[in-house]
């Protein structure tokens, strides 16, 4: 049986403890976390959710990049086993070594950073990746953002705070440091380049090498589940009990992560993971820095996929809005055929997205704002990390000195797809900053572009409260020239006025 | 190591955080036992009504299956009746009887279990079993008019129907300044990070059980009634707790479900909970709606309170919580009156968590407070010390300690309450509605009856052992400590054992009971074990001895201290020659519940910040000061306030269960749509125990923290919301919809 490419493997392989593991009769679905507590035995990581929400099965992974080995955490609960292929599987039980607790360790006892325990092994390794990887000094807010995906009932979160910038003082310097070079010859000496295909033809596991063996395999087996980061996939297999039987993982598809940042357009491969792609999004405006820093969790963001969120088609992923609201195009392959389409256009219908069997996002390009152009976005969500907008507002406008000449604006969670608002935009084309009176008629034009829904995330009259305020606050902050350090904290004058 | 002598008050690190750091603390569903087969649980998905027909043919004839027990096949369970229903339990009604009758009485109850070989064939082979159901009329919506007193057997364990001390009602009408308003609490779930799980093991008519739970003791009990076989075949091992709150009090019918399908199958059975299940397999805090109305002389002087209360339990048992306790004796006040009334509904039965009854009835009495500060427009820290209860006015009883007006000075100092401004929407940064709010904590303390052994071994460690749980507080920690203390040993040579039913005795631990009861058992035992060592050095002929006879002997430094030093632990088992020596310690509650009233107080303030655009509230500080008596670890102790703090903004602004009236379940069970509060969401906590210790509740002073730690913050920030917008939200939590659509 081949895939495509030209070397056939029909294993996967990892580094685990210092050795290398080869597995070769697996079930396409096995997840991560049951390989490790079912099948290995190492029950030190737990599983609190199995949806990745808790992060109590948090592992690392370490992957050479750019000739450096570098750990990151994900969610062992969604993430197939198959995905671990080409890394290093670091869990709780590695870190400390002849009885020397690994420094984070040390400082989540000396901090009390544990009670119950039952979350800490998946903090300790979110912090170990931090540790490692975090540049110094290490702030309140990184490590926030380190632990967005860690949920902790007991401790009040405090005296992991403490520990994590306790421990992350001073420079990393542990085992996995001390052995890098070796880690890197093990990684390096099991990155074949091949393609992988464990399976038949009726259940298979199996991960292309390159975009043409993707195309051809993908093509033979229409009916495939493409898995990029699975942080969704992983939820149809445990929550929704899906008889996933026909995996092709994107994950080694050389070429499908890359990013270029040219100087007219930013292009991201469909696999490249939404950490990878954050400073390049972040590059665009500062919003979509922001933006990026609250989606999901790091955990999510380590494995999910730009490319993967967009073809998923989520009603409020976050992302999608705001690359319509930037006028992205995107790109996609079907065997040989190419074609490109404005990324509105891809979404069609709740869950529906333009997208035939057997083809496949390629990628996403986004056109860099002018000198005349002003771009924000926000999410407003109950919690601050790690949960779903209630709504989320993205703008892009145009402006001859103080005049909107053209418009881009799109939401989340106001239908069932993200989409733009064109009667606002046209409401919008000629409007002044100077004039909040002129801007009202694009607020009452939301109305005709968006009928959402009463739901249990929130009520349909607070969705249209809300986007109108979340115009409103662009256009205010666009007005009064307040700019980045503003764009969470604004003058608002909304509530004021509904009064 | 520098070994602080006194280990009692010393922030010793908790002993099992290595263990925990590096993944090796064993829970409920991570013991290995020979041959080990999954099971599965098929639940029902409506909320009232009879099973017509279950199919099982396609789940048994499934790969590994082993058993698919519905009410159809499943042995029946003498379910013997006990002597007394434990208080963890609900007081009335009848528990869930799993597999041995065909009526559905809530949506989620089991009504099949498949037992596979592996999880994923149970799993797969439990989603292959059909159930058709004839529907019958049920309770699935939260109707006071339904509401009912409860029933003798709540009345009797301290949540009575009506209550009443003067007229209240004739002083309500004649205050000159009242308030009048109704509060709604959502129905919350503990969601410990740990989800519920039981192996089971059989060998004959002898039973183990690896089991969450916070009370290993009761838990056997409880079995032993089910299956009407004696306690002490059965065996309780729970070492290890992740998390609890209070849905691990008392044994689930899930615990019966692993048993029978052990039973049935004849090997051991892991039962795990989902996520999902634990909405509805265990408990949760019950939905309840309030009515404060509070009249005051001009001067803030209370004149009348009266508060009722609605809760939600369930039709088959009865739950009903101390909701009204800190209407009756927070604040002094001639005229009192107090209502409860239970509303029927098909669910799963609720049960305690974190603070019970306790942190749902503070949250309206103490908002209810602020609106009378409001309508009086008196400080509110003011009105509470105007009307300061030096005594339990509803006990009559003086309390055994209160250092309260010491926690309202402290935490309003460190809080900055003097910077407040009192008029609402006063207070802004950067274009951020700014609010402060405070509220008093109160839980009322308690002990029970536990017992402890402590053995002395040959190398002169000593080792603890006690049935109780550590479901996270610290109290592998704690009990080191005290023993420590008591020994004269450093905390390191110090061993606990807990969560066993092979050890002796413990109560539940919950109710922050566990330190006044499981540690005075503990410290009787380590009193114990150096009276008994005492007694064999004065008979032992060992003439190396003879020096310690004299007078009263002086135990330190690791030892026994004589005219020429001290002789070490282990030199005085070598020299009587043993390998070890045991002694038990009992503790019980004395005379002191029927001479005074025991409470741990405290003082919460918060800080919120609002955007009103979108009406997000975030908390930049909570400040609180306490009275818990005597601080035996304030690493510990913090950690327990913090952590209330936290669970805290749940309560206030995020969490509730999505009810589904159609169908009578939570829409949102899972961890990312029930909304508990992430890191970033928490910024400034700051904990102050204030001086006090509390020896007439109990010999080691102390009176328990992690209630507490709750109680009152939920309410400090509803108030700091309304200082900041001029809206006062009395649906909690204040989601972001309702501050700004209210």
């Amino acid at each position: 049986m081949r895939a495509g490419g030209d070397i056939m493997r029909q294993a996967i392989r990892f580094r685990r403890r210092g050795r290398i593991v080869e597995v070769r009769d697996f079930s396409p679905r096995t997840l991560l976390l049951d390989y490790l507590r079912l099948t290995e035995r190492s029950v030190g990581t737990k599983e609190g959710c199995a949806e990745g929400d808790c992060g109590a099965c948090t592992v690392a992974l370490g992957r050479v990049r750019d000739g450096r080995v570098v750990y990151e955490p994900v969610n062992a609960c969604i993430l197939l086993l198959g995905q671990v292929d080409g890394a290093d599987v670091v869990s709780v039980e590695d870190l400390a070594a002849d009885g020397v607790l690994h420094p984070v360790q040390a400082a989540m006892v000396e901090h009390h950073g544990s009670q119950c325990g039952f979350c800490t092994p998946g903090i300790v390794m979110s912090l170990y990746t931090l540790y490692r990887e975090a540049e110094r000094p290490v702030t309140r807010e990184a490590v926030n953002d380190c632990l967005a995906g860690n949920l902790c009932r007991c401790t009040g979160y405090r005296p992991i705070v403490d520990a994590a910038l306790a421990a992350c003082e001073g420079p990393p310097a542990d085992r996995f440091l001390a052995e890098s070079e070796t880690i890197r010859a093990d990684l390096e000496g099991i990155a074949d380049g091949a393609d992988i295909f464990v399976g038949d033809d009726t259940r298979f596991f199996a991960a292309p090498a390159s975009e043409d063996a993707l195309a051809a395999l993908y093509a033979r087996h229409p009916d495939a589940t493409l898995v990029a980061g699975c942080t969704d996939v992983g939820l149809w297999i445990t929550k929704g009990m899906a008889a996933i039987d026909k995996v092709i993982w994107l994950g080694r598809v050389a070429g499908l992560d890359a990013i270029e940042a040219g100087p007219e357009a930013l292009t991201i491969g469909a696999t490249a993971t939404h950490s990878a792609a954050h400073a390049s999004l972040g590059a665009l405006d500062p919003d979509m820095g922001e933006l990026m820093r609250r989606f999901g969790s790091v955990q999510v963001r380590a494995s999910g996929t730009v490319g993967g969120n967009i073809a998923n088609g989520s009603p409020i992923g976050d992302l999608a809005p705001a690359l319509i609201a930037l006028g992205a195009a995107l790109e996609l392959r079907k065997g040989d055929r190419v074609r490109a389409l404005p990324l509105e256009e891809f979404f069609l219908a709740y869950r529906k997205q333009d997208r035939e069997p057997g083809e496949f996002v390629r990628r996403v390009s986004v056109n860099r704002l002018g000198a005349g152009d002003a771009f924000r976005c926000f999410k407003v969500s109950k919690r601050f990390d790690e949960d779903i907008s209630a709504v989320m507002g993205a703008f892009r406008l145009a402006l001859v000195g103080r005049r909107i000449a053209s418009a881009r604006v799109a939401y989340g969670g106001m239908a069932a797809t993200p989409k733009r608002a064109p009667e606002t935009e046209a409401m919008l084309v000629g409007v002044s900053l100077d004039d909040p009176a002129s801007w009202e008629p694009a607020f009452a034009a939301l109305a005709a572009d968006f009928q959402p829904l009463d739901d249990h995330r929130a009520s349909a009259a607070y969705r249209r409260t809300v986007a109108r305020n979340l115009l409103a606050k662009a256009l205010h902050e666009l007005a009064t020239g307040r700019t980045d350090e503003t764009r969470l904290v604004g003058e608002r004058p909304a509530l004021q006025a509904a009064e | 190591m520098n070994v602080p002598l006194k280990a009692i008050g010393q922030p010793v690190s908790r002993v099992d955080g290595p263990d925990k750091v590096q993944g090796h603390a064993r829970y409920a569903a991570e013991f290995d036992q020979p041959d080990l087969m999954h099971a599965a649980m098929v639940l029902s998905t409506i909320p009232s009504g009879t099973i017509t027909a279950i199919e099982t043919k396609a789940a048994r004839s499934a790969p590994g299956v082993h058993a698919v027990i519905t009410h159809e096949n499943a042995p029946r369970l003498p379910y013997a009746p006990m002597a007394k229903r434990p208080q963890v339990d609900a007081q009335g009604g009848d528990q869930l009887k799993v597999f041995q009758d065909p009526t559905i009485r809530f949506n989620g109850q089991p009504v099949a279990v498949v037992v596979a070989e592996t999880l994923e064939q149970a799993v797969h082979a439990a989603d292959l079993v059909r159930v058709s159901y004839e529907h019958a009329d049920g309770h699935t919506t939260f109707d006071r008019a339904r509401g009912r007193a409860p029933s003798r057997g709540n009345e009797k364990a301290g949540r009575p129907a009506d209550t009443e001390i003067g007229d209240a009602d004739a002083a309500l009408k004649s205050a000159a300044v009242s308030i009048d308003a109704n509060y709604v609490q959502a129905r919350e779930h503990h969601n410990a990070i740990e989800p519920h799980a039981t192996i089971a093991a059989w060998d004959g008519d002898h039973l183990t059980l690896h089991d969450k739970t916070q009370w290993p003791d009761n838990d056997r009990d409880e079995i032993a009634h089910v299956f009407g076989i004696k306690k002490e075949n059965i065996h309780v091992v729970s070492p290890f707790v992740g998390g609890a709150f209070g849905s691990a009090l008392r044994t689930w019918p899930h615990v019966t479900v692993a048993a029978l399908a052990a039973r049935v199958v004849q090997r051991p059975v892991r039962l795990e909970l989902t996520r999902r299940q634990c909405y509805t397999s265990i408990g949760f805090r019950p939905h309840t709606e309030q009515r404060v109305a509070l009249g005051a002389a001009a001067d803030g002087t209370l004149t009348a309170i009266v508060q009722e209360a609605f809760g939600q339990t369930a039709t088959y048992e009865e739950y009903a919580e101390t909701t009204l306790d800190p209407a009756r004796n927070t604040y002094a006040c001639p005229n009192v009156r107090t209502r409860y009334r239970l509303i029927e509904m098909n669910t799963n039965s609720p049960c305690p968590m974190r603070s019970p009854g306790v942190a749902t009835g503070m949250l309206a009495l103490e908002t209810a407070m602020d609106e009378l500060a409001v309508a009086l427009r008196m400080d509110p820290l003011e009105l509470r010390l105007k009307n300061y209860a030096d005594r339990d006015q509803h006990k009559n009883l003086p309390w055994s300690s209160k250092e309260l007006r010491a926690c309202y000075r402290v935490a309003a100092e460190r809080f900055g309450w003097s910077e407040r401004t009192p008029e609402p929407r006063s207070m802004r940064r950067n274009g951020h509605l700014i609010g402060y709010g405070m509220a008093t904590a109160v839980y009322p303390s308690h002990r029970a009856k536990a017992s402890a052994a402590a053995t002395l071994l040959r190398d002169g460690t000593a080792l603890i052992r006690t049935a109780g749980s550590d479901m996270g507080p610290g109290t592998y920690t704690s009990m080191t400590q005290v023993a420590a203390e008591t020994l004269g040993l450093p905390v390191e040579r110090v061993r606990i054992e807990l969560g066993d039913t092979d050890m002796p005795y413990a109560p539940v631990h919950g109710g922050s009971i566990t330190m006044a009861s499981v540690g005075t058992a503990v410290q009787a035992a380590c009193q114990a074990l150096l009276d008994d060592l005492a007694g064999v050095v004065k008979a032992s002929p060992d003439p190396r001895l003879a020096a310690f006879k004299a007078g009263t002997p002086e135990w330190r430094d690791g030892g026994l201290a004589g005219p020429g030093g001290v002789i070490s632990f282990a030199e005085l088992m070598e020299g009587l020659g043993f390998d070890r020596i045991t002694a038990e310690g009992q503790s019980a509650p004395g005379n002191e519940s029927k001479t005074h009233s025991s409470a741990a107080f405290g003082a919460v303030f918060a800080e919120v910040e609002v955007d009103p655009d979108f009406g997000t509230v975030r908390v930049p500080r909570i400040v609180g000061a306490y009275d818990i008596g005597r601080v035996v670890n304030p690493k510990t102790a913090r950690s327990q306030c913090v952590g209330g703090m936290v669970q805290g903004v749940g309560m206030a602004l995020l969490e509730q269960a999505e009810w589904d009236e159609r169908f009578g379940r939570p829409m949102n069970g899972n961890l990312a749509e029930y909304v508990v509060p992430v890191c970033a969401d928490i910024r400034s906590l700051d904990v102050t125990f204030v001086p006090g210790e509390d020896t007439i509740f109990n010999p080691l002073g102390v009176k328990g923290v992690a209630e507490l730690g709750l109680s009152g913050v939920s309410a400090a920030i509803g108030n700091a919301v309304y200082h900041a917008t001029g809206r006062r939200v009395r649906e909690f939590p204040i989601l972001p919809e309702r501050l700004l659509m209210g």
